[in-house]
């Protein structure tokens, strides 16, 4: 018997029936079952229904207890696409910020070298020795074309590259390479 | 076969006195009614109430939990009267059909 009621009262809350109005159910179908069973009258026969919850589900039914589900309403679209627009706005916005932000603070940094102005002298018919201190001081690097190491200091710079004159060096060195001779 | 008539019979087992459901059933056996039937007295009763056709109070018991007594209303007993001779006009058309029937058998 109470295997049953408390079947209907799964079934009631189930199906949203208001909690005091369960219980008022319940409370009625215990007395009543437990009363028959005193007369020696089985559930089934006082219910005429062995299944507690299509009974109870039925009941709830009829007394107008059971909340009829909702009709479908009519989805307004257009409310969406405004919603979907400012997302697709904001996302946007978001990544470029974060972009922006991020190429500032973030990852590897990147060595920029500034453009810079060499003034590269002109050394052409200079001694070799004097020549090479004097690119030295000026450029970052120096090359002897031909046979550097027979080269002595009384050779003469025969030639010269890059020529001398003011040039432009954007992170790269500047290296002169002079050429000797004898005089 | 009940369930059409039944709801008049339950109106009819408590327009003179209320009820509760157990009773409700003892009434009807005592009236010759013993078999209700599929789905019980419950359902109907809540029909019954839904449609204001039973009036309801609660009254306390030996022992127990107060129990739900249910009484004709003033709907009820309008309802019931409009039965039971709708009921009475059914039967006596149903009644020649059956009598013609068994006439044959017999």
């Amino acid at each position: 018997m109470t295997a049953y009621v408390e079947e209907c009262r799964q079934e009631w809350k189930r199906l949203g029936v208001p909690d005091l109005l369960a219980e008022e159910m319940a409370t009625e179908l215990e007395s009543d079952l437990a009363e028959a069973q005193a007369d020696g009258v089985s559930a089934a026969e006082l219910l005429g229904e062995s299944d507690p919850r299509r009974f109870a589900a039925n009941w709830a039914g009829e007394r107008g207890l059971v909340r009829e589900p909702a009709p479908p309403k009519r989805r307004r679209i257009w409310p969406w696409i405004v919603v979907a627009l400012f997302l697709v706005l904001f996302a946007t916005w978001t990544a470029l910020q974060t972009a922006g932000h991020g190429s500032a603070t973030r990852g590897r940094p990147v060595e920029v070298t500034p453009s810079r102005r060499v003034s590269v002298p002109n050394v052409i018919g200079m001694k070799a020795c004097k020549a090479l201190r004097t690119v030295a001081h000026t450029v970052d690097d120096w090359r002897i074309a031909g046979h550097p190491h027979g080269s002595t200091c009384d050779e003469i710079v025969v030639s010269q590259s890059p020529v001398g004159h003011v040039i432009r060096r954007d992170g790269h060195p500047v290296i002169v390479t002079l050429r000797v001779g004898r005089s | 076969m009940l369930r059409g008539v039944l709801d008049l019979c339950l109106l009819a087992v408590v327009v003179d006195e209320p009820a509760y459901g157990y009773e409700m059933t003892r009434r009807l056996r005592e009236r010759g009614l013993s078999t209700v039937g599929e789905g019980s007295i419950y359902p109907l009763l809540g029909r019954l109430e839904r449609e204001g056709l039973v009036a309801t109070h609660r009254e306390a018991s030996d022992g127990g939990p107060p129990r739900k007594y249910y009484s004709a209303s003033p709907s009820g007993r309008r309802a019931l009267s409009e039965g039971v001779r709708a009921w009475r006009d059914v039967r006596g058309e149903v009644d020649s059909v059956l009598a013609t029937i068994e006439a044959e058998v017999a």
